[in-house]
């Protein structure tokens, strides 16, 4: 409850300063983390995943001319000052994962797993290791934290969430192992809490994290002595937490490693949440250009709005809510609307491309060095689909460019080449059926 | 009741509508026409006589063949023919337009299968098996911190949201993410130095921001007579010190402060006593134009002395007669929108209380008095120090564990306290060990284990600290007290008489206000109502004001009931509720006046009485600008009758353009429309009535008399069983003429919320037990919460 001096500038948070503001204070604060020439030579790989609800409207949003582009569609224009570094990828698709029923809660499970989730209402929900967490596994090796999964509805729905599905997989885009959905953040302080601390000097923050691996150890050994009081199914329970713990372990000496002979930026802390939802997402957005900066992740999701979600956009005259729109029924007047929050959507996606691209990184930018994933699991929100769907990549040098597919291609075979573009090699994800030489 | 149907199988689910053509052939072999019989049949006869036409060997529909069942030996096989009950107590088959039996033959036929089922429970009872790992959820793991520390802290901030399952967030919270426990370990952390009292590295700031759509032009509940707007911030005060206070307005997006036309005071207060009063002035250029008026609230702040622990600490702007003048020729109550209707005076937008700064020490924080239950008389014997550590670490293991400690539980937490210890004073000593006591799993987790000495699938009495701890978290959502956990040590808490007593007890005292805040606010959706932001256009009059106020006459309304013992039946039929001003104007009620709720008494015609009428569940049932008679329905279905409506089919065609009518549909047109399909007829033709049968409250709750298309709102309506009526009254008139079914519901969202378990077949026989007795209470919400406390599924567990 009690706020600590420990903050990022205030005006690191200040909006209206826009993509042109560097932080060249950013690259003093963290000497340690970042060895530049390192950098150079063989750049620091990124992967962030963002995610919109309830598809688009492909008309607005597809670009007429294929392969070579020079300009975007109506719903990507505020993409165009980074076109160079962008690919806008057509008619993919996350075929048979869905269920008759509770399609929003699919179309944010399926995003990033590409499998069929286990249909149930209860906590026996059931689905695969994330696409993001597969990276987080490998890149998150070398950082204090594997990865950020990151969303802007504080509030719980409760009741029930959508039709045969568990909330969990509605609220959780990133899931650790089939059975572990990782919780969504919204709060930028606890945000930020998670990467810089929660203050005094180095020494303090050192003191506490060997206090905490003292903890943890002991609580290892708790967990063996209540492993051997329950049953066989129940042990294997026991045996998901001993990992949970271990993982945490790892990172806490991760976390040490990197808080030895680092300066501890004096770095003021958001206090509270924007009431203004533009103002959070580019916070959300902001600490996530900080946490690549500083390389304490290099994976991060981003759940910029939860599916179904009934918000409204008044500020740019929406003032009908998201969902209703989206069921259009073809009628042209709502179609335009749902371009209009689609275009919305893509802007504040723009202002973190922006944010990467003024970011120095290495020989570059962060943008030179991040790739980006923006999509949705639905394709068509008035029927609830899941083919040509909304995927643009950011980031990268090879870009300028418009990849369509004739026919469906599954949105796994995206996964599963941003993978291999970040060094990991797997013969398949979800539902693939090979990579795109195109993307590596 | 939603696990009937989370229960089926897939295969089953999909059955439902892939036999849709098998269906179709079904309806023409019924349609031949049976007459109804002069005399009731008998239950094997009726069967074959309304269900067996689809339900058989060749056609499976819903995957059910009751032509081969044999109904005497029903309990031979609950999981069908619970099923089965259900849709008949629901009167929800025979489908709509299929003939039906009448009213003596379906109760003769439920009540052959209950006895057939009730017996076979009664031989051998399945109590079902409530997970072995249970984490404490968000408002467990505050609670537990509030009875075992004796310290407010506000976890939102430090742990994540918790997913619901089954409706309740208490439900399916066994695993365990990385996350959680990064989260879990900060917080004990944090916790442990509050309560102890442990200087923090540095001083710090905390801001409470006010809902930016809260209207303060007027007296606001919880502060002083003759001031408006404002408000009162309860606050945990670390450690003896200096602390600063500071506070902002309102701005709006030019960064002018909001309202300022002319000076006004405002006062500062701790605890009630006036810290100071300011006087803000209104900053203007020299052509009389606002201009970004930084300076107005700078001075805002004062710095003082103040002792640890809670206070109270309140800003608020001393009343002007003429103001209130002004705001009373204002059509709208609610001033916050810049452009539509702004504030006529300034407002609070947050108050930031920094510190400490030249921090004198712990003082008496309650925490420390409830921890430090020894004090090591000389600071240098170090015997008796390690003594009082171990008193004082015993009493918080046995709290935090729920159960009787041992020394091998000690010996590390006592390791613990030596190691800091030796580093720093006692209290550091005491601090870490809390800090491991706090994240040990034996706190984080409720664990029940099977008998050694079980057989595979046997149903067990649970133990009396298991029980202890059922009780705690059911009725408190925390932890058990000493009374409990000494009650359940002497192994006597299973005892009918000494259990009842303490439930007694319990549901007397003021922890057991999780009932409304965790059960109710769950179960009714009350929880929703933060996250509802309604059209501005539409809805101009709709602020914090009013949305706190529909929460708080739904919450005054459910504890009324809790608090004085009064039938469940009321949620839907009372003829009273709880108002303020605010909310009687926007229910068009008069002579309700002032910020403060009270009981109103409404008259016979009035549209409010009950959970139906109240605009907290009306609105969370709408989208942000229209009603949905489709969430309501379900809502209802769900939430009152415990039928919830069978899963919509696969890929649901486009509406198709709208018919060129020249205008656009009515809801209710809209409605129909949709119910032609016939793959979405299964789910609307239930949903839909009983939605659009309230469609004279609007999506905030307001009553109406035409819809959002300037129609003349049809209210006609209709229930899953047929019965049709006309309106809100007559829904409810037609809810309330069969009580037993929405106490049925009740006590099913009870029994979920009490064992953490979404409810099946098997506890079917439990819930009706539990609500027959009950009826001989009319339903009082005790014989409801005793029941669910003596029910076979609360009391044991089957073994793995």
């Amino acid at each position: 409850m009690i706020i600590k001096k420990l903050a990022l500038p205030r005006r690191t948070f200040l909006r209206g300063m826009g993509v042109t503001m560097a932080l060249p204070l950013l690259d003093a604060m963290f000497p340690a983390l970042t060895p530049m020439a390192a950098a150079a030579a063989n750049p620091t790989k990124r992967l962030g995943f963002v995610y919109i609800p309830m598809g688009m409207n492909p008309v607005e949003w597809t670009p007429q001319v294929e392969g070579k582009i020079t300009s975007l569609s109506p719903s990507l224009a505020s993409l165009q000052p980074f076109l160079d570094q962008i690919t806008v990828l057509t008619n993919t698709e996350l075929k048979d994962m869905a269920y008759p029923t509770g399609n929003h809660a699919a179309s944010n499970a399926i995003f990033l797993s590409a499998v069929r989730p286990k249909r149930t209402e209860g906590s026996d929900y059931e689905l695969a290791t994330t696409v993001d967490q597969i990276a987080a596994k490998q890149l998150g090796k070398e950082t204090a934290i594997p990865s950020l999964e990151l969303g802007t509805d504080l509030i719980a729905q409760t009741g029930n969430c959508d039709n045969g599905l568990a909330c969990a997989y509605q609220n959780n885009l990133a899931w650790s192992s089939p059975t572990t959905p990782l919780p969504t953040e919204a709060d930028p302080r606890v945000v930020f809490e998670r990467l810089f601390g929660d203050g005094g000097t180095a020494q303090d923050r050192r003191s506490e994290l060997r206090k905490n691996q003292s903890i943890l150890d002991w609580v290892t050994k708790d967990m063996a002595r209540l492993q051997k009081q329950v049953g066989a199914s129940d042990r294997a329970r026991v045996n998901e937490y001993v990992e949970t713990v271990r993982e945490v372990e790892r990172r806490i000496q991760k976390a040490e490693q990197q808080t030895t002979g680092a300066r501890l930026p004096d770095l003021e802390r958001p206090s509270n949440v924007p009431d203004d939802w533009e103002e959070h997402v580019k916070l959300m957005f902001d600490l996530q250009v900080l946490a690549f900066q500083a390389d304490i992740t290099r994976v991060i999701t981003f759940q910029m709005a939860r599916e179904a979600s009934t918000r409204t956009y008044p500020q740019i005259g929406i003032n009908e809510a998201h969902h209703p729109i989206s069921h259009h029924a073809n009628l042209p007047d709502r179609l335009m609307r749902l371009a209009k929050i689609n275009a919305y959507h893509v802007s504040l996606f723009a202002y973190l491309v922006g944010r990467l691209k003024a970011t120095p990184d290495g020989d570059g930018t962060l943008l030179d060095h991040t790739t980006y994933l923006l999509g949705s699991g639905m394709g068509n929100p008035n029927v609830h689909d899941h083919t040509n769907l909304p995927a643009v990549l950011a980031g990268g040098r090879n870009g300028g460019r418009h990849l369509k597919w004739a026919e469906p291609i599954p949105l796994a075979n995206v996964h599963l080449s941003l993978l291999e573009k970040m060094g990991i090699h797997q013969a398949k994800f979800g539902d693939s059926t090979g990579v795109i030489e195109a993307l590596l | 009741m939603t696990l009937a149907y989370a229960g089926e199988s897939m295969a089953r689910r999909f059955r439902v509508w892939t036999f849709g053509a098998l269906m179709a052939g079904c309806v023409a072999a019924v349609s031949l026409g049976i007459a109804p019989q002069a005399q009731s049949p008998a239950p094997r006869e009726a069967i074959n006589q309304y269900c067996v036409a689809c339900h058989n060997t060749t056609l499976k529909t819903a995957g059910l063949t009751l032509d081969a069942a044999n109904l005497d030996k029903a309990g031979e096989n609950p999981a069908v023919w619970e099923k089965v009950v259900r849709k008949l107590r629901g009167r929800m088959m025979p489908p709509p337009g299929r003939p039906r039996p009448d009213e003596t033959t379906y109760n003769n036929v439920i009540a052959s299968l209950e006895k057939s089922l009730d017996a076979a429970a009664a031989a051998n009872p399945n109590p079902g098996r409530t997970e072995t790992f249970r984490r404490l959820n968000r408002s467990e793991y505050q609670n537990a911190i509030r009875d075992l520390l004796a310290l407010d802290v506000d976890v939102t901030s430090m742990l994540p949201k918790d997913d619901a399952s089954y409706g309740f967030d208490n439900v399916g919270v066994g695993g365990l993410s990385t996350t959680l426990l990064e989260r879990y370990l900060a917080a004990a952390q944090k916790i442990s130095r509050l309560a102890v009292g442990t200087p923090a590295h540095s001083t710090g700031v905390s801001v409470v921001t006010l809902p930016v759509d809260l209207t303060q032009e007027d007296h606001l509940e919880g502060l002083p007579l003759g001031t408006r707007g404002g408000t009162v911030v309860r606050y945990d005060f670390p450690l003896d010190g200096q602390y600063e206070f500071q506070v902002r307005l309102m701005r709006n997006r030019n960064e002018n402060v909001e309202g300022l036309s002319e000076p006004h005071q405002m006062e500062l207060s701790l605890d009630g006593a006036q810290l100071g009063v300011f006087t803000i002035t209104p900053n203007r250029n020299a052509s009389g134009g606002y201009y970004a008026d930084e300076a107005v609230d700078r001075d805002l702040k004062v710095r003082i002395p103040v002792r640890s622990g809670p206070h109270a600490i309140s800003a608020t702007f001393i009343r002007k007669t003429s103001a209130l003048q002004e705001s009373e020729r204002q059509p709208y109550d609610a001033h916050f929108n810049m452009d539509r209707h702004p504030r006529i005076q300034p407002a609070v937008y947050s108050i930031s209380i920094g510190g400490p700064f030249d921090a004198t020490g712990a003082g008496d924080l309650p925490s420390r008095k409830r921890i430090f239950v020894c004090n090591p008389l000389t600071p240098s014997n170090a015997a008796a120090e390690d003594r009082c550590a171990r008193t004082i670490l015993s009493t918080l293991a046995r709290r935090a564990y729920r159960r009787p400690v041992t020394d091998e539980d000690l010996r590390v937490p006592l390791k613990f306290y030596k190691d800091a210890r030796a580093e720093g004073n006692f209290d550091d000593g005491v601090e870490m060990a809390l800090r491991a006591i706090l994240t040990s799993p034996e706190f984080l987790f409720r664990v029940e284990r099977d008998p050694a000495n079980a057989r595979p699938g046997q149903s067990y009495r649970i133990s009396d600290l298991e029980l202890a701890s059922r009780l705690s978290f059911f009725l408190w959502s925390s932890i058990p007290d000493d009374e409990l956990l000494n009650l359940a040590t002497q192994g006597k808490l299973h005892e009918p008489a000494v259990q009842e007593q303490q439930v007694r007890r319990m549901m007397a005292d003021s922890r057991s206000k999780s009932l409304v805040t965790d059960f109710a606010g769950q179960w009714l959706y009350l929880r929703n109502l933060a996250a509802v932001v309604p059209d501005a256009r539409l809805f101009p009059d709709f602020d914090d004001n009013l949305r706190q106020a529909m929460r708080r006459e739904t919450e005054l309304f459910f504890e009324n009931i809790v608090r004085e013992d009064r039938s469940v039946i009321e949620l839907l039929g009372a003829d009273y509720t709880f108002l303020n001003e605010r909310l009687a104007r926007h229910y068009g009620i008069p002579n309700v006046y002032g910020s403060n709720f009270r009981k109103v008494t409404l008259g016979p015609d009035s549209v409010r009485g009950g959970l139906l009428g109240q605009a907290s569940i009306l609105t969370v049932t709408s989208y942000a600008n229209r009603t949905s008679p489709v969430l309501r329905g379900k809502w209802v279905l769900e939430n009152i009758l415990g039928t919830p409506p069978p899963p919509p089919p696969g890929n649901v065609p486009p509406l198709g353009e709208n018919p060129a009518v020249g205008r656009a549909l009515t809801m209710r047109e809209r409605m129909v429309q949709h119910r032609a399909n016939p793959a979405c007829s299964g789910c609307h033709q239930l949903m839909d009535p009983i939605g659009l049968s309230v469609e004279n409250f609007d999506a905030v709750g307001r009553w109406r008399t035409r819809g959002e298309g300037d129609e003349r709102v049809d209210a006609t309506g209709a229930l899953p069983s047929g019965v049709a009526f006309e309106g809100a009254a007559g829904l409810k008139k037609a809810l309330l003429a069969h009580p037993e079914s929405f106490a049925t519901t009740v006590t099913e969202k009870l029994l979920t919320f009490a064992v953490g378990r979404g409810t099946d077949y098997y506890d079917a026989p439990a819930v009706r037990a539990i609500t027959r007795e009950a009826r001989n209470t009319d339903y009082r919400f005790s014989s409801l919460i005793l029941g669910v406390i003596k029910s076979a599924p609360f009391q044991m567990r089957r073994s793995q």
